[in-house]
């Protein structure tokens, strides 16, 4: 039951809330200095929607974040699912290529970006770079574990019925792993997030990590608090978005769950 | 001409700690539009048959050849209905079933016409915009005969398609697959563990013996079926009551009896 679920939500956030009012209040044990209040978050909260703050309004903090993510998750969702099918279909391919990769992912994408600079310089590429160093991953490994456990019968099924070679990764690879590859997504999704302070440090005008960094700078508590609320909402909103998708798309897989549960 | 020959096929599997020998010296020949039906203890080697046969194996030696060619690989003049369905989860029944048509470049109204005939056929067409997992078993189990009969192959390899069924559909589908049969003969290869379903179907029955298996014994049934007028009975239970069916029984029982192992 949907509206169950929702008011069990909103009790949890509105507990988190009062949680907080009280514990920076007068009568709390934490002083407001170190952590922020809710009037303090509020103040910053006005000062950026208002006047701004570390070069402009909320609105184009959050559309330039929220664009880079949008180009990152598409480079990194696009290329790592490729990669990932590939490695899962040739068994050869992902033995040649598995070396390097598991010598590149516990590399932290923070790591990367004096080379990044060095590259692509401080535009829009370098920060997608960034990003997809961290997001092609999970898009990769759950591909990969998709197209693997596809049951065999299923490939043989559709030889049986004269489906060409050519032909097999549309009407049985992809689908049949699909729901491998969304949950890879997710992941994917969630890791652009993670990563956007990051990679809004490579020169950065505007966006909801150059935000943070600036506040950070100014040791402005509210202001971070204010950035990180953003990121956790706009995070949520694109996840939402995915969900959708994923909802409208695999609609044989998610009634069919309940069967296995 | 014969329509499948086994000729000396065996198939050996080399694990890294033993090797298997899941077929040993097999010698069959299946005429055109004969049924045949394989019994034999679990593990024998009936599945690998099977597979041979459809050409997503091939033998270590020995040959397997299917209308007079050396088989290759799968393809749509050999029909599989798998043991577990192996539908589609994605596709509707009726995309499920069209997917073969489709690859044949069949034209989409011949197509139709098609698919809509074989799930009347099937009684399935009801389910046609349902997924397979809304279904129950019984009526996945038609739809993965639907999509291997819609071809109209030449051949039909059937592995143990109706031992997921409860007793009762599993006698509407025998009596259907008789149906079938009769109406339209095709070459059958369909294995079972049922005696009565072997006998009930067969043209021929063969039972294999235990690991590794070979063919033990040959059985005609199709000039005693015809002799004693089992498909002029419309009902299964009837035929089972035939002094001539019962007596037939009991020999296949015994002669496979004789495979079990010994329990430990
Ligand atoms: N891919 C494989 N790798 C190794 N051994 C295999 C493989 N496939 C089958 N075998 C072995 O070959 C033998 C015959 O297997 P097969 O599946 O043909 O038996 P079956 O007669 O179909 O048995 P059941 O009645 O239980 O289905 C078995 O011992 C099995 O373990
Ligand atoms: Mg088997």
């Amino acid at each position: 039951m949907p509206g169950r679920r929702g008011l069990i939500a909103a009790a949890s956030l509105l507990g988190l809330a009062l949680l907080w009012a009280w514990a920076t209040s007068p009568f709390g044990p934490v002083s407001p200095e170190r952590f922020p209040s809710p009037p303090l978050v509020g103040a910053a909260f006005l000062q950026i929607a208002t006047t701004g703050f570390a070069g402009a309004t909320l609105p184009r903090q959050v559309l330039t974040s929220l664009g880079l993510v949008i180009e990152g998750f598409l480079v990194a969702a696009s290329s790592g699912t490729a990669l990932g099918l590939a490695m899962g279909w040739n068994r050869r391919f992902a033995a040649f290529v598995n070396p390097v990769f598991q010598l590149l992912r516990p590399i932290p994408p923070l790591a990367w970006i004096p080379l990044v600079i060095l590259w692509l310089g401080l535009g829009n590429a370098a920060k997608v770079l960034v990003i997809w160093f961290a997001a092609f991953v999970p898009a990769v490994i759950n591909a990969e574990t998709g197209v693997r456990e596809i049951p065999g019968a299923l490939l043989e099924a559709a030889r049986m019925l004269g489906t060409p070679r050519h032909r097999l990764l549309v009407e049985v690879v992809v689908p049949a792993a699909a729901p491998m590859i969304f949950t890879g997504l997710r992941l994917c999704l969630q890791a652009t997030w993670t990563t956007l302070v990051a990679a809004e440090l490579v020169g950065s005008f505007y966006g909801l990590g150059h935000v943070l960094s600036e506040a950070q700078q100014d040791i402005y508590p509210g202001m971070i608090f204010v950035g990180m609320a953003a990121i956790g909402v706009c995070g949520w909103l694109t996840t939402a978005v995915l969900g959708w998708v994923e909802r409208r798309l695999l609609g044989w897989h998610a009634s069919a769950r309940p069967a296995h549960a | 001409m014969s329509a499948i020959v086994f000729a000396g096929a065996r198939r050996v599997y080399d694990l890294p700690s033993r090797r298997v020998v899941a077929l040993e010296s097999f010698d069959l020949s299946i005429a055109e539009k004969e049924f045949v039906v394989i019994v034999g203890p679990s593990g024998c080697g009936k599945t690998t048959c099977l597979r041979l046969a459809a050409g997503f194996d091939f033998p270590s030696s020995g040959e397997v050849n299917v209308g007079g060619q050396k088989v290759t690989g799968p393809g749509p003049d050999r029909a599989v209905v798998f043991q577990h369905f192996a539908l589609f989860p994605w596709k509707t029944v009726h995309d499920n079933i069209a997917l073969g048509l489709r690859n044949a470049g069949v034209p989409a109204a011949e197509r139709e016409r098609r698919i809509e005939s074989a799930l009347k056929l099937m009684n399935l067409e009801s389910a046609a915009r349902a997924f397979p997992h809304q279904l129950s078993g019984g009526m996945q189990q038609r739809v993965a005969i639907a999509r291997a009969t819609v071809l109209d192959p030449a051949v039909l390899l059937m592995d143990e398609p109706f031992g997921a069924l409860d007793a009762q559909t599993r006698v509407v589908m025998q009596e259907e697959l008789v149906r079938l049969a009769r109406v339209n003969p095709r070459t059958v290869l369909f294995i079972t563990h049922s005696v009565e379903e072997a006998i009930y179907l067969a043209d021929r029955v063969v039972v294999m013996t235990r690991a590794p298996g070979r063919i033990k014994e040959i059985i005609a049934v199709k000039a005693l079926r015809e002799q004693e007028g089992w498909d002029t009975l419309p009902k299964i239970e009837d035929v089972m009551d035939q002094p001539s069916f019962v007596q037939l029984r009991t020999h296949v029982w015994r002669s496979l009896r004789d495979e079990q192992v010994p329990s430990e």
